[in-house]
């Protein structure tokens, strides 16, 4: 009746809060008893919810296996395979997380074989999700044939050295790599977030020397509009065009892409050195740009490198005296904050007492844009000459001599 | 009392008006009198039908805050660390006072057990505080306080013990829903309105609008609520509604440049119905990480990585978490972050790592800590009527929540401070225990406070039974109850027909088949007419006056089972004055002179004509003696 269904799913939920209860508690023993409780529920499940009693049992009681100090992977593993019979539709997940589990314990040839049976499964007819699970799970299944081909890679490079081929280990390494392969291209193929999955086809591709397919896979990767915005696939495209040895102007244009998308992104330092090397005026201009950009996040403000950068490429504009108007651009739509941001005289004190350096390229940058009198720019000054440092000196007749630049700009 | 009137008596009353409409007769209503009387200072004033129209509006909103009140979010409570390292006072900043009108900035020194250090500075408000947000800046901690339609920002210098000093309010036009506190730059802030507008406010500068949407972002949601936060950029504030977030930048004006940020939909995986509750910056943790709590989930998003979640934790409260707060691990160390629930009180800690080198990832399990209502059955045991009143105040909901992490020596701890919305801060301390697990166990469950707690448990008994005493009145908004506006039968829904109804039911199917008339049918038997309480028989042994007093009552057969009765049926004498034998002094004020079953007596007793000689003989049978 319909009370008796009230009843029942009200005391499902009060065993759930139990279970909940104890598991957030760290009681594993009581919890794992109202489970059994709970495993009643899965007799008249009359649930719409997003998650239903037999998926919470699955969870739950993974989650609980995983931590009560009396089980053992026997026992996990026998009750998995309850799980999985017990929700068809869940199977594959279950699989997966199966294979992640022996993976956790260091079961590297179970959890490859759980895939292999996982893989060969088929129920009905083929959904989409269902379609992308499978490739999931052969995904991994990939990754432990790179896992494996690697392994004997690093074999066969030792003993190489030693004149001792063994072809069987070759054999076996080429048959991983094929393996490996096929699968890592299929799952890269699907729009997402594949970092691990590429870096390892990628890895294939360069020693069999493939370079154009590798090359290629990680231009999709990057520029795949269907893809999610992802600064890793530029990373990755910058390393491998950079180890071999691709020209300046492909890998400034693929860290100028970098520098749209993550401003603030830690090879911004190697793209603002390249680009103040260059003898193009629009480049440098874009390398001070760069710079000012990355000096606006909160993660830089303490980065020695980055001042030391901007430090220098300011010195220089003011030493040439020429394109004092990038400074002024670039400074126009920061000097409503960054003297508080940057030049306060709470953080002249704190950066002279942590980094020297760092108040030094601060205390030049903070000279030339707000001129002698700007309160970091004394402090420092003030401290430097104390303890007698020489560079302190350089720096102070250099801002005095330069005084009317901050006018200038402002 | 005086100044209270029930909604369903006045409704009542109404009601019956209505249906003398016409009559011609004045009938005067006390109650809607006193009512009119009460409101004489506003009901004629105003349209009816306008102000129909505001009571319905208010009700409305009154309604969706009883299902989920989103205007405690972000919590009402701050801890402000020491100045210098390895000080040990702090600062607790609360709201407090009969309307939480009232803010405190109290010195705290962090000891065995935390310990308040002199009287609190303290501010008056016009409105009740929903919200304190508090950040450090250059040694500095600015205070941002939230009320309806006031926010305001105070200042706490650096030096130990310094007073705060209010810096600046701004009043607006709808009530706000957010306030934030930049990191970043002194005296900046962020303040979100029911109208959909996102304002950077500089104490210096003044307010800069950089959104007005009365629209949710990516899909209709009708909720007004919004919030912002800083980013790693001092320039770029997230935006959220219930729907996700965007960032926004400052320097393009507005509706201008923006990026989204987190979207409620398939990237994240969220269920159906699934809301933004609570979004935080965690730039403490990582210049660039974000949490979102949603009522389902936990998320950390990484503004770099857009749209697609770092971490996702199925959090299980069975109440949205309204607060949030993060206790950055530093290098090699772990996060933790502290989700609260208001209502059901729930409290988790949960830990995390990762961001910038390795993946993130929750490390250990998360952790239930303790609610301060569950703390009653460690206290020592009271007289009930104060055990009462005790459980009424620790089951008041959160307000707020603040953590700090107490390093002493070689022993650290994390202490958690809670408060209440009537008003109590609560504090417990979670010890960090290297031996047995990397994650800290609560050593709260131990069964009896120690002496310190109990003294100064027993000083906050003794204080508040006595404010009770004074004021019984509740220290927490009213909430407006359904119960008041309807009964309970009102509420209850039908319950299963009984079988008359179930019987009728059918004869009126039956006629309407038949085509013929609905006949009377056995109505249940007319009520027997209440009888008088038969008079106490003073003589126990006179068989007639018991017999006569059985008669009277109805149960005539128990009592005279020999004798046939004359009329079917007990005797149907109108129920007057009992008319006694003469062997009794009549108790019946008629003169005792006059016969009682004379014609006349009996029709003026309106005893029909046919009836009164069966009457009569009846009577003069028993009137003899047996």
């Amino acid at each position: 009746s319909h009370e008796h269904k009230l009843k029942f799913s009200k005391s499902k939920e009060v065993c759930l809060s139990f279970i909940q209860d104890a598991m957030l508690q760290k009681q594993w023993k009581r919890a794992a008893e109202f489970l059994t409780f709970y495993a009643e529920s899965l007799e008249k499940d009359f649930s719409t919810a997003h998650v239903g009693p037999s998926e919470m049992i699955w969870r739950i009681g993974s989650e609980i296996l995983y931590h009560h100090s009396c089980s053992s992977i026997k026992e996990f593993n026998s009750f998995i395979q309850q799980m999985k019979t017990l929700g068809i539709r869940r199977y594959l997940k279950v699989c997966l997380e199966h294979a992640f589990h022996l993976l956790c314990n260091g079961l590297i040839d179970e959890a490859y074989e759980n895939l292999s049976l996982a893989e060969s499964w088929r129920f009905g007819e083929e959904t989409a999700i269902q379609d992308k699970e499978m490739k999931l799970i052969q995904a991994y299944r990939g990754l432990l044939d790179y896992h494996s081909w690697s392994k004997q890679k690093n074999i066969l490079l030792e003993h190489g050295h030693d004149g001792f081929e063994d072809f069987s280990v070759e054999q076996e390494m080429h048959s991983c790599f094929r393996k490996a392969a096929v699968n890592l291209k299929e799952i890269i193929k699907i729009p997402g977030v594949w970092d691990i999955f590429v870096k390892c086809y990628v890895d294939l591709l360069e020693f069999y020397g493939d370079h154009n397919e590798a090359c290629q896979v990680l231009n999709e990767y990057a520029y795949n509009s269907k893809f999610p915005a992802n600064p890793n696939a530029h990373v990755y495209l910058y390393q491998f065009l950079k180890r071999h040895g691709e020209s300046k102007k492909s890998l400034i244009s693929v860290l100028k892409i970098l520098h749209d998308t993550v401003p603030s992104h830690e090879l911004m330092i190697d793209f603002n050195i390249m680009l103040q090397k260059s003898k193009k005026r629009k480049k440098r201009r874009l390398g001070l740009e760069v710079i000012f950009a990355a000096l606006d996040y909160v993660g830089w403000k303490e980065n020695v490198k980055a001042w030391n950068c901007l430090a220098r490429q300011v010195k220089q504009i003011v030493i040439s005296e020429k394109y004092l108007d990038w400074i002024k651009q670039e400074w126009n739509s920061r000097k409503d904050w960054w003297p508080a941001f940057h030049f306060s005289r709470y953080l002249a004190k704190q950066n002279w007492q942590e980094n020297e350096s760092l108040s030094h390229e601060k205390a030049l940058v903070a000279g030339i844009l707000l001129g002698k009198d700007c309160q970091y720019f004394k402090y420092v000054l003030r401290q430097g000459c104390k303890a007698q440092v020489k560079r302190f000196r350089i720096l102070k007749k250099f801002v005095n001599k330069h005084n009317s630049v901050y006018l200038r700009i402002s | 009392r005086d100044t209270t009137i029930r909604v369903t008596a006045l409704m009542e009353e109404i009601e019956r008006l209505e249906s003398r409409r016409g009559c011609r007769q004045q009938h005067i209503a006390p109650r809607l009198r006193w009512f009119s009387y009460l409101c004489r200072d506003w009901l004629y004033e105003m349209p009816l039908g306008l102000l129909a129209d505001c009571v319905h509006e208010e009700m409305v909103l009154q309604w969706a805050n009883l299902l989920f009140d989103d205007s405690p979010t972000g919590g009402s409570l701050a801890w402000l660390p020491p100045k210098d390292v390895g000080a040990h006072t702090g600062c607790l900043v609360y709201p407090g006072g009969q309307a939480m009108n009232h803010l405190y900035f109290q010195n705290v020194v962090l000891e065995e057990l935390p310990r308040a250090q002199g009287s609190p500075a303290q501010f008056e408000l016009n409105g009740r505080i929903r919200q304190v947000a508090a950040a450090r800046v250059d040694g500095e901690d600015f205070v941002g306080v939230r009320s309806d339609y006031h926010c305001g920002v105070w200042r706490v210098p650096g030096r130990t013990g310094a007073a705060p000093t209010p810096l600046q309010v701004i009043r607006t036009s709808v009530p706000a829903t957010c306030l934030t506190v930049s990191p970043h730059l002194p005296g900046e802030l962020s303040v979100c309105t029911q109208s959909g507008a996102v304002y950077l406010w500089n104490v210096e500068t003044g307010l800069q609008r950089l959104r007005h949407d009365p629209q949710t972002m990516y899909f209709l949601d009708h909720s007004p609520w919004r919030w912002s936060d800083f980013t790693a950029h001092p320039r770029v504030l997230s935006c959220a509604d219930h729907t996700g977030l965007q960032c926004l930048d400052a320097r393009v004006s507005t509706g201008g440049c923006h990026f989204n940020l987190f979207k409620v939909g398939e990237e994240a995986g969220c269920q159906q119905g699934e809301r933004v509750v609570l979004p935080m910056y965690l730039g403490k943790a990582h210049p660039s990480q974000h949490l979102v709590t949603t009522q389902f989930s936990v998320y950390v998003l990484d503004e770099r990585l857009p749209l697609v979640p770092l971490l996702k934790w199925a959090h299980m409260m069975k109440a949205p978490p309204l607060f949030a707060h993060l206790t950055p691990g530093g290098p090699g160390r772990n996060h933790k972050v502290l989700l609260a629930a208001s209502h059901t009180q729930e409290l988790l800690l949960l830990q995390y790592q990762g961001g910038s080198r390795s993946a993130c990832q929750l490390v250990g399990l998360p952790q239930k800590l303790h609610s301060f209502a569950s703390c009653l059955q460690h206290l020592p045991t009271q007289l009930p009527h104060r055990h009462h009143l005790l459980q009424q105040r620790l089951s008041a909901p959160v307000a707020g929540l603040a953590a700090t992490l107490q390093e002493d020596g070689p022993r650290e701890s994390l202490l958690v401070f809670q408060l209440s919305e009537a008003g109590d801060v609560f504090c417990q301390r979670l010890s960090h225990e290297t031996v047995e697990t990397p994650a800290p166990t609560s050593d709260e469950a131990a069964p009896a406070p120690g002496p310190a707690e109990a003294l100064r448990y027993r000083r906050w008994l003794k204080a508040l039974s006595k404010a009770c005493g004074e004021h019984p009145q509740q220290a927490w908004t009213p909430a407006l109850s359904q119960r008041r506006l309807f009964t309970r039968r009102d509420l209850e829904t039908p319950g299963d027909p009984s079988p008359l109804h179930s019987q009728a039911r059918q004869r009126l199917r039956q006629a309407m088949r038949d085509g013929g008339c609905i006949r009377c049918w056995d109505s249940p038997a007319p009520q027997p007419p209440v009888l008088p309480q038969p008079e106490e028989t003073l003589g126990t042994g006179d068989p007639l006056s018991s017999r006569l007093t059985a008669a009277w009552s109805g149960d005539w057969e128990q009592c005279a089972p020999g004798l046939p009765p004359l009329s079917p049926g007990p005797p149907s004498v109108p129920p007057q004055e009992p008319s006694l034998p003469r062997t009794r002094p009549p108790a019946s004020p008629l003169p005792d002179d006059e016969d009682p079953l004379s014609s006349q007596n009996l029709r003026c007793r309106g005893i029909p004509k046919e009836r009164r000689k069966t009457l009569r003989d009846y009577l003069s049978v028993w009137a003899e003696p047996p």
